[in-house]
Parts: C-alpha cells; sequence; structure tokens
C-alpha cells in the first residue's frame, strides 16, 4: 500500500518537477533540453501509472496526502482516489500527453519562448491529473480549474495578437460560468451529505429516492459545469476560437483530454445521474443538439484546425448522448478512442500546417499525399476511424453509444446516424481538399521530421487497433473496458444491451452503409478539385446560417457581451459619477457648518497634528501605566 | 508584555524618526527594522496560540464612564494582529523602491499607524477600541494631504468627514451601551456581550454601530470615498487602507454587532446580505471597464468586500470563518495588487490603462509574477483566495441557494475584469517604449508575498485554526437567542 501511495503521488510530480524546473530556468533552456525533459518526465508519469494499473484488481485505494480545508463539521482532505476510473484516465493522459510532447519538441522549435510552452504543457498535464485523481470534488476542483487556467495561458501563448488573447479570456470566463454550476453542486451536496468525498457521497445518494429534488438540482448543476469544460450547448462556443493556440494544444488540450473532464465528472457522479432520469433526458438531447450542431458547421469551414474543433464538439456531443442514456462505460470508451483519433487528427494538421510555412486554409492545400506521405497515411486512417469504418477504433465505440441510444430513444439513434454521415462528409471533404487533387497554394510542403511522424504513427496504430478494448459479446468479444471500469462507476453495472444480436447487427450495418455512401459522395464533390471556388454567394438561408455557426457567437454578443460592457460604463458614468459621488459631497456640504469649524483645527502644520497624536497615545500610556 | 510591545515598538520607532530625521536609507531601515520585531512578536503569539482567549492587562482609566484599559486577544483578534504583522514590512519595504515625500516623516506616519491599528485588535474595551480607531487613521489623513495625487485635498476631506460621521455614531453607540450596563458600568467588551438588550433598541443601535463599519469597508451605498481615495492616495496609503483598515470594519462587526445587538443583526440580516452581495456584483460590474489601473483595483477590492460582509451575515459557520479568513487573503491580495499598480505607474507614468500594453516581450519576469497575482485574485484553488471564497459560498448555500448564486456570479465577473486588466497591461503587440522589467528588489517585495499566497493556499487551516473555536462560540450565543 505504501507503495502505491508513492507511485499514486509520483505520477503528478513528475510534471509539476517539469513545470517548475522548466519554469525557472526558462530562459538556459535550448528547445531540445526543455522539450526532451519535459517530455522525458511526463513519459515517466506514463510508466508509473503503467505500474498502478498492472498492480490494479478492481480496488479503490485513497492515498492521503494531507489535510486541506478544517472547519466545523467541513473536512477536505487533499487525498487522491485510485481506482479503474482514475487510472483509466491517468493511463491515457499521461500516454497521448507524452506522444505530444515529443511532437512538440519539433513542432514549437523555432518558438522563442519554446520553453514557457514546455513549462505550461507539463503544468497542464499535472492539472489534468490532479482532476481525475481526486478522491473529493474539490480536489478535483483543483484540477478542473487548474486546466482551465491553462487553457487559458495556452490559447493566448502567441500573445501579440489581441485576437488570441479575447479567444484566451473567452474560454476561461465561459469555463468560468460552467464552474458556477461546480462550486454551487458541491455546496449542495456538501449540505445534503456532510462530505464531498466521492465514495461516501455516492454511498448515501445511493439510498435516496430517484428524481428527488436534491439529486436533480445537483446533477443539473454538475452538467451546467461539464458544459462549460467539455463545450456542449450553450456554452461550446469558446472551443472553435481556442483554435488560436499551437496546434500541439489542440491536440492535448482542446481534443484529447481537457475537453472530456465533462465526461469523467459524469461517469464519477454516475450513481447521482443514474437517480435522476430527469436530468439524464436534458443530458441525452443536449449531447444530440451539440453533436448535430458541430457535424453541420463542420461542413462549412475552411480553417483546417476549424474543422477538427467543431469535429470536436460533435463527437462530445456523442459522449454526452452516451452519458444521457446511462452508457458510462460506452462514453469513456469513446472519450478513449476520440483521444486517439482526434489528437492524431491535430497533430497530422500540425504536421501539414508545418509542410506548408504556417498555412490553415484548406482551400489553399491539395494534393499533399505524395509530399507528406506519413501525415497522409496516418490522417487517413484517423479520418477512417472517426467515419466509424469497421474495424477501425472509432466504429466501436461510436457503434457502441448509439446501440445504446437506440434502446432508449430511436429518435436519438436516427439524429446520431444522421450525425455520423455529417461526419463522414465534413472528414472526407477535409481529407480530400487536403491531401487529394493537385496543390493550390506557393509554399513548398516538405514531410515534418521524424520527431514529429513517430507520434503519428503511434496514434495511428492505437487508433486503428483500440477497439480492441472494449470488442462486445457479438464479435466474440468481452467488452474488457466495461468490465474493468464497473468496479469504480456504480451506474456501469446498470449499463446493459437487451438488444437482440439481429437489431445490433442491422444497426451497425444501416450505420456503415450510409457513412460508406456519404463517403462517396464527399468523393465525388471533392475528391478530385484542381481548384476551388469561392462560397456562392446565393446559398439558401439554412446554408448560410449553419455556414454563421448558427449565429451564436453574434447572439452570445447581443445578448452578453455588449449589454454587460455598455452596463459596466454606464453604471460608473451613471451610478457612480453622477449619483454616489455627488451625494457623498452633497452629505459633506450639508456637514458644512461643522466642518468650518474642524478647519481651525487642521491649520495644515503637520507637525502640530503629530505632536498632537503623539501627546494622546502618551498619556494614555501614562494614565495606564500611572493607574496600575 | 508582548501585546504591549506591539504597540511600543513602532510608536519608538516612529518617534525616532522624528526627533532624528534621519537621511532616507536610514528612515527606511529603521522603520523595516520595527516591522519586522513586530512581525516576529505576532508570529511569536500566533505558533504559541493555545486556543483561548488571553487578557493581558486590565486596568481601571475613567472609572466613571466604564473605559479601562484592557487589552487582550482572542482567535479572531490575532488573526487580525498577524494580518498587521505580516503586511507592514511590505508596506514598509513598498517604500523603497516607490518612494513619496520625506522618507523619515512618511515612515512615521505609516509606523503611527501602525501601533494604532494593533491597537485596535487588542483593545477589548469599546472606548479603547473606539480611540485607537480614530487614531490609526490620522497619520493617513496626513500622508493623503501631502502627497496624494490629483485633487487630493478634496477628495481627503471628504473621506474624512465621511469616517467622522460613522465614528461619531460609533462614539454614540458605545458611550449609549455602556450606559445600559449595571453600575459600575464597564465599556468592556464582555460587560457589553453579557447585555441583553430590548429587541426594539438593538433594532436602530444596530444602524448606529453598522454605520461605521460599513463606511470603513465599504459596503454600497456607504462607498463612494473608497474607489477616488485609494486611486489618488500614494500606494502606501492605499495599501494601509485598503489592506488593514478596510478590515476594522469586518472586525468591527463581529466583535461589535454580533456580540451586542444580535437580534438586531438577525432583524436587518437579510438586508444588509442584500447590500453587500449588491454593491459587490455592482462593483465587479464597474471594474471591468475602468480605464484606471488603481481605480479597477479600488473596484475589486469593495467587490470582494461585499461578499466577505454577505458572508459573516449568514450566521453559520461557513459563512464567518470564511469571511474572517479572507481578510488575512484580501489583506495579502491588496497590497500585492496595489505594488503591482505601483510598479506599471513608475514605469509608463501613470495609471491609464492605454498607456500600457504590449510590454511583455520587455517584462517577462513581471508578467509570471503578475499572472501568479492574477491567480489568486481570480481565486484559483491553491492559492490563499479560494479556501475563503469556498466557504463564503458554502455559508451563502446553507442560508439561501438563490443568494449563494448571487454570489458564485462573482467568480464569473471577477475572471472578466482580472484577465482584462492583465491583457490590458501586459498583452497585444509590442510597444516601443523603454520599460524595465522587474528588478532584484521589487523581487524581494513580491516573492515572499506569492509564496504566503501559496503556503496559505496549501494549509488555509493556519489562518483557519485561529478562527474556528470563536465562530464555534458566536454561533453558540446565536443558538441560545432563539
Amino acid at each position: 500500500m505504501v507503495r502505491t501511495d508513492l507511485l499514486a503521488m509520483l505520477v503528478p510530480a513528475m510534471p509539476l518537477l517539469g513545470t517548475l524546473i522548466i519554469g525557472f530556468g526558462r530562459r538556459k533552456f535550448t528547445a531540445n533540453t526543455a522539450g526532451g525533459l519535459a517530455t522525458v518526465l511526463v513519459a515517466l508519469s506514463f510508466v508509473l501509472t503503467l505500474v498502478l494499473f498492472l498492480g490494479h484488481h478492481g480496488e479503490r485505494h485513497i492515498v492521503h496526502l494531507f489535510n486541506w480545508i478544517t472547519v466545523g463539521e467541513m473536512q477536505i482532505p487533499f487525498t487522491f482516489q485510485i481506482d479503474a476510473l482514475s487510472l483509466w484516465m491517468m493511463l491515457f493522459i499521461t500516454g497521448v500527453a507524452a506522444l505530444i510532447h515529443g511532437y512538440s519538441i519539433g513542432y514549437m522549435h523555432d518558438d522563442p519562448r519554446v520553453a514557457t510552452f514546455f513549462a505550461q504543457l507539463n503544468l497542464f498535464t499535472f492539472a489534468m491529473l490532479l482532476l481525475v485523481m481526486g478522491s473529493n470534488f474539490l480536489v478535483t476542483f483543483i484540477g478542473w480549474e487548474g486546466v482551465g487556467l491553462c487553457s487559458y495561458l495556452l490559447i493566448g501563448f502567441w500573445y501579440k495578437t489581441p485576437e488570441f488573447n479575447y479567444a484566451g479570456r473567452k474560454a476561461f470566463v465561459m469555463n468560468r460560468i460552467g464552474d458556477v454550476g461546480m462550486v454551487l453542486a458541491m455546496a449542495l451536496l456538501f449540505l445534503q451529505f456532510g462530505t464531498l468525498n466521492y465514495a461516501p457521497v455516492m454511498d448515501k445518494a445511493g439510498l435516496m429516492a430517484p428524481n428527488n429534488p436534491v439529486v436533480i438540482t445537483a446533477t443539473l448543476l454538475l452538467f451546467l459545469g461539464a458544459t462549460g469544460k467539455s463545450a456542449q450547448i450553450p456554452l461550446l462556443t469558446w472551443l472553435p476560437d481556442a483554435m488560436a493556440g499551437p496546434t500541439p494544444v489542440s491536440a492535448l488540450i482542446h481534443a484529447a483530454t481537457m475537453v472530456t473532464a465533462g465526461v469523467f465528472l459524469v461517469v464519477r457522479s454516475s450513481v447521482l445521474y443514474e437517480l435522476a432520469p430527469y436530468t439524464q433526458q436534458i443530458v441525452l438531447w443536449v449531447g444530440v443538439a451539440t453533436a448535430l450542431f458541430g457535424a453541420t458547421v463542420g461542413l462549412f469551414q475552411n480553417d483546417i484546425k476549424k474543422v477538427l474543433a467543431y469535429s470536436t464538439v460533435s463527437q462530445l456531443g456523442y459522449m454526452f448522448a452516451a452519458m444521457g442514456v446511462g452508457a458510462y462505460s460506452a462514453g469513456m470508451f469513446h472519450v478513449t478512442t476520440h483521444a486517439f483519433f482526434k489528437a492524431l487528427l491535430f497533430l497530422g494538421a500540425g504536421s501539414v500546417i508545418h509542410a506548408l510555412g504556417g498555412e490553415q486554409d484548406i482551400r489553399k492545400m491539395g494534393g499533399l499525399k505524395n509530399t507528406t506521405r506519413t501525415t497522409y497515411v496516418t490522417f487517413l486512417v484517423a479520418t477512417l476511424a472517426i467515419a466509424g469504418i469497421p474495424p477501425l477504433s472509432g466504429f466501436f465505440s461510436k457503434d457502441s453509444i448509439m446501440a445504446h441510444a437506440f434502446q432508449e430513444s430511436p429518435l436519438a439513434y436516427a439524429l446520431l446516424v444522421f450525425a455520423a454521415m455529417l461526419t463522414a462528409l465534413y472528414m472526407f471533404r477535409l481529407l480530400f481538399l487536403t491531401f487529394f487533387g493537385t496543390y493550390r497554394g506557393k509554399a513548398h510542403p516538405h514531410e515534418s521530421p521524424r520527431v514529429m511522424t513517430v507520434p503519428l504513427v503511434v496514434l495511428a496504430v492505437l487508433s486503428a487497433v483500440g477497439g480492441v478494448l472494449n470488442i462486445p459479446h457479438i464479435f466474440g468479444g468481452n467488452e474488457w473496458l466495461k468490465h474493468h471500469l464497473i468496479t469504480a462507476a456504480d451506474g456501469v453495472a446498470n449499463e446493459d444491451l437487451a438488444l437482440s444480436a439481429a437489431t445490433e447487427y442491422g444497426l451497425m450495418a444501416l450505420s456503415t452503409i450510409l457513412v460508406v455512401l456519404t463517403i462517396w459522395y464527399a468523393w465525388t464533390l471533392y475528391g478530385k478539385k484542381t481548384t476551388l471556388d469561392g462560397e456562392p454567394a446565393d446559398m439558401p438561408f439554412l446554408k448560410r446560417l449553419i455556414a454563421k455557426r448558427w449565429m451564436l457567437d453574434e447572439l452570445y454578443a447581443y445578448l452578453f457581451e455588449r449589454p454587460f460592457s455598455w452596463l459596466s460604463r454606464h453604471l460608473f458614468t451613471l451610478g457612480e459619477a453622477k449619483v454616489a459621488v455627488p451625494v457623498t459631497v452633497g452629505t459633506g456640504e450639508a456637514a458644512q457648518g461643522f466642518g468650518e469649524w474642524l478647519r481651525k483645527l487642521q491649520n495644515g502644520n503637520t507637525s502640530f497634528y503629530l505632536f498632537g497624536m503623539m501627546l494622546g497615545m502618551v498619556l494614555l500610556l501614562l494614565i495606564t501605566l500611572l493607574s496600575a | 508584555m508582548a501585546l504591549l510591545a506591539l504597540v511600543l515598538i513602532p510608536l519608538i520607532a516612529a518617534s525616532l524618526l522624528l526627533a532624528m530625521r534621519p537621511a532616507a536609507a536610514t528612515a527606511r531601515g529603521l522603520a523595516l527594522v520595527s516591522t519586522l520585531l513586530t512581525l516576529a512578536v505576532v508570529l511569536w503569539l500566533w505558533y504559541t496560540w493555545a486556543g483561548t482567549a488571553v487578557t493581558a492587562y486590565s486596568l481601571d482609566w475613567v472609572p466613571a464612564w466604564g473605559m479601562r484599559f484592557t487589552i487582550g486577544y482572542g482567535g479572531i483578534g490575532l488573526l487580525m494582529l498577524v494580518l498587521t504583522g505580516v503586511l507592514f514590512p511590505f508596506i514598509i519595504g513598498t517604500g523603497y523602491k516607490q518612494p513619496v515625500g520625506d522618507a523619515a516623516l512618511v515612515n512615521a506616519l505609516l509606523l503611527y499607524s501602525q501601533a494604532a491599528l494593533f491597537g485596535v485588535f487588542m483593545a477589548q474595551n469599546a472606548f479603547l477600541f473606539y480611540i485607537f480607531f480614530e487614531l490609526s487613521l490620522i497619520p493617513i489623513f496626513f500622508l493623503l494631504l501631502r502627497w496624494g495625487g490629483e485633487h487630493k485635498r478634496a477628495i481627503t476631506i471628504r473621506f474624512f468627514l465621511y469616517t467622522l460621521l460613522g465614528g461619531l455614531a460609533l462614539l454614540f453607540s458605545i458611550a449609549y451601551a455602556t450606559l445600559q450596563t449595571p453600575a459600575p458600568h464597564s465599556a468592556d467588551f464582555s460587560a457589553l456581550a453579557a447585555l441583553q438588550l430590548p429587541a426594539a433598541t438593538q433594532q436602530w443601535l444596530f444602524w448606529t454601530l453598522f454605520l461605521a463599519f460599513a463606511i470603513k469597508m465599504p459596503i454600497f451605498p456607504f462607498h463612494s470615498w473608497q474607489p477616488e481615495t485609494y486611486t489618488m492616495a500614494p500606494t502606501q496609503g492605499t495599501m494601509v487602507l485598503s489592506a488593514i483598515m478596510g478590515k476594522m470594519g469586518i472586525y468591527g462587526i463581529v466583535v461589535f454587532l454580533f456580540t451586542i445587538v444580535p437580534i438586531g443583526t438577525a432583524y436587518w440580516q437579510h438586508l444588509v446580505i442584500g447590500l453587500s452581495l449588491f454593491g459587490a456584483v455592482y462593483a465587479a460590474v464597474i471594474a471591468f471597464r475602468q480605464d484606471d489601473f488603481k481605480r479597477l483595483v479600488a473596484y475589486s477590492s469593495m467587490s470582494h468586500l461585499g461578499l466577505m460582509c454577505a458572508a459573516l451575515f449568514t450566521w453559520n459557520a461557513y459563512g464567518i470563518s470564511g469571511g474572517l479568513y479572507q481578510t488575512f487573503a484580501h489583506g495579502v491580495l491588496m497590497v500585492c495588487l496595489f505594488y503591482i499598480a505601483g510598479m506599471m505607474e513608475q514605469r509608463v507614468g501613470g495609471n491609464d490603462l492605454a498607456r500600457m500594453g504590449g510590454l511583455k516581450t520587455r517584462m517577462p519576469r513581471f508578467a509570471l509574477l503578475f499572472m501568479l497575482i492574477v491567480g489568486n485574485a481570480i481565486s484559483m484553488p491553491l492559492t490563499q483566495s479560494f479556501p475563503g471564497e469556498w466557504l463564503m459560498f458554502n455559508g451563502l448555500w446553507q442560508l439561501n441557494p438563490w443568494i449563494a448564486l448571487a454570489g458564485v456570479v462573482l467568480i464569473v465577473l471577477g475572471a472578466i475584469y482580472m484577465l482584462y486588466v492583465y491583457q490590458r497591461v501586459l498583452l497585444g503587440p509590442d510597444r516601443d517604449v523603454a520599460v524595465a522589467d522587474a528588478d532584484g528588489e521589487e523581487h524581494f517585495m513580491l516573492v515572499p508575498l506569492i509564496a504566503i499566497i501559496f503556503l496559505v493556499g496549501l494549509f488555509p487551516n493556519l489562518v483557519l485554526q485561529l478562527v474556528d473555536a470563536p465562530v464555534q462560540q458566536l454561533l453558540n450565543t446565536f443558538t441560545s437567542l432563539h
């Protein structure tokens, strides 16, 4: 047990150490030393996690560091919880993070602040580990806020561009709106259960009646937090803007890890969600709506990273749809495979951007499959995976979610299938426009260095074979991931699929055929493009609306940003300058008679006042001492 | 003896400075040594704190009026002594890089103020409290009148009249309450706390007492002296006002209102919470579009204090402990932020944010220090502000979830204005001006402060253990009321 404690503490300690060493020595480190050190430390974290993971047999182990906040009845310890869920998250976080750190050595090589970059990336990994390792809501919240701050810092990493700074602030503030829900949920849970430790909260909650107001309120508030961190409707508009950050940041933070924190939180609290079918309905439909939102907008984006960003929004929608139908392990499965293929897509996009000297507009790409061979092949694997082509990983995870959705609501299933077709369409549009046809730009494309392509290959292998983690029974599998997670999240136990084998095969065949047809359709549209026409001026209304991202940004600007700014200005110019201050001055004038009298004392001679004051103090002391 | 030393050390040092009028370097050195000595004393008191209230002296003074020279401290008083002791070396230290005027005189004024502030927090007699309460301000008035910025005279006089009004109300309330004690009258806190005034009396007496504290913090709508005063005051004066003097209001609420007029407090509880939270949100909204760095920090201070005042009035363990804990965290934060503002003022020649921006490339060290402080200002967990806010939100929630919602909105507003000001000070396209990065002396100030931020953030129990028992006692009195 002592060994487990030590290992568990070392896992987050590694990246923290990296932050401190690289952060303090940032002026002395070269790109390669800073990047190498950061990568090695995260890789060590991965190895340590692996040791923990292999020695783990379904138990829940609490690692106590110290008592953090103790007041009255409130005792919040700083503790980690090592169980199947946290270990699984730690494993893929450190694994993917190590690959992306390594990739960044190449990608960020020429940036003058490369050491700062690695210090912040390490700090992010540390915070993300705290988030998943915490054994109570408040320790999770440390990580939750920490990843938010790192996200802010890294989105605005190139701080000379005001738009990037705005994007960073936007991300942080929208996350904070979600955090209002988190904080209130924690206050509610503490009042109700007298503790915030996961185990006792879940035990006590398990005794409550379903759909009682406490559980419904708590789950809704937690879900508000999740919508912020995981970019769900309504708090999603920050994620596409977050693409302002360096591409490895998009891959690590805004695709593979941080944005799945909301899903993790729901799985962690699955007992609560199981007791709140009302909330589950909301989660399901928000998830489905977000899946459609992201997939539709993705069709009209021309920035390679923006396409992927909306794709992430959409895929997160799938994960929340899974949460909504109580398919926790299916959701976690998709979290994992998505981490592989979406990180790969972003890193591939980064490789393309690198190859083209910073170009991100897919209209100025094309024909890159010959010049950037490795990038192309790995990107193709990831695209097939996200589109859900068997037997790649995305097929299994997405199919698992859709089967559960069908069981709960055929309408949700139909919409998710439609979103899957859109996914295939925008992804293959991206693939064809980038790698097929002829090159439409002016740069001289070249393949990226080894340090960047090796992570691509590793992730491509994982994206291809990741499905084996959770092969369903109908294919003779044993749903390993589900049985792994069942020891940690009670909700997983209720997750059985009651469909007949024939129905399952039918659903799979249907979605696969539709997706393949869509890919063929995409090929006819974009497969052989040599030139690209601009957007037609007379787009139908719906198309224009989608191309403008459903006008959500504009809506928020008019509803919130501008009124807030106006209010801030006018509360000062009217409320303060015209009301509050004059009232005070008026009070002052009313007291003028009194003031005149005072003025006689106030002769402006500082020494006189000081003398008076000293006299007073001395007298005071004298009286005290004499009367003693 | 240790308590008397806290008053005497700064008093003697200040008098020496006035008498000898040494050169600037000597004056600052002497003042710094004196504050470090008091720091050692408060740390010793903290270390030896056994969890029980201590009465050091109780001597007759003017027995006819119930005035006694009673000094001592409980956990809450000790917290305030610690706050004063910890922050003053930094306030004096600010004078090294950001000097104003005649060093001997300025430091003497600051030390007189410190002596009186220690007095406020150790007084156990209401009259004694009142005297120190008023005395502490006088040196600051001179500081403002002599070395303030634009309109210093008008602003200082307004401030003076405002606080005088509050002070007189306080004096009247103390005298009234003392006369209600059984003869021979006593204004000792213990005697006043034993009073059981009729409910009708408590309802009006509440306001005459509260007025003084509401102005001091300040709480909406008694705040209008504050933004202008903080903006024009020299940095050290603003630090004393915002980091410590505002806390006399918090302290006064707990010591006077909760013990002398508990029924009145219960009666007006919701109104005060409403005003405080409204003011907190109001100030946070205003802070966003401020163009003056110091005034922005002034509004943010008002916002934080509004939340603290609301939390105290929740009357549960989490609200009161959180509010008291936050006096410490907020004090440290204010010294940090006004120091940062002072650094920028020196470098660009004013507080106007329009003159700043695009400086990060030239000031990378400063940017890191500032970012760490911003992290504290927006209550990132593991900084000292977080445990306080978390406790206060719990206090509010236990009173009423909707009130809690109004409080928690502040975490969004705080992020909005703090990140925006960080951007306006440092980020954006490089500006072609020669500004120096933070130097060694400035690191000497900010690094220990940031160390405190993380130390207390990691181990908030260091501070919370001071207030835990006294707050439980207070709550027991409340429950016995019902």
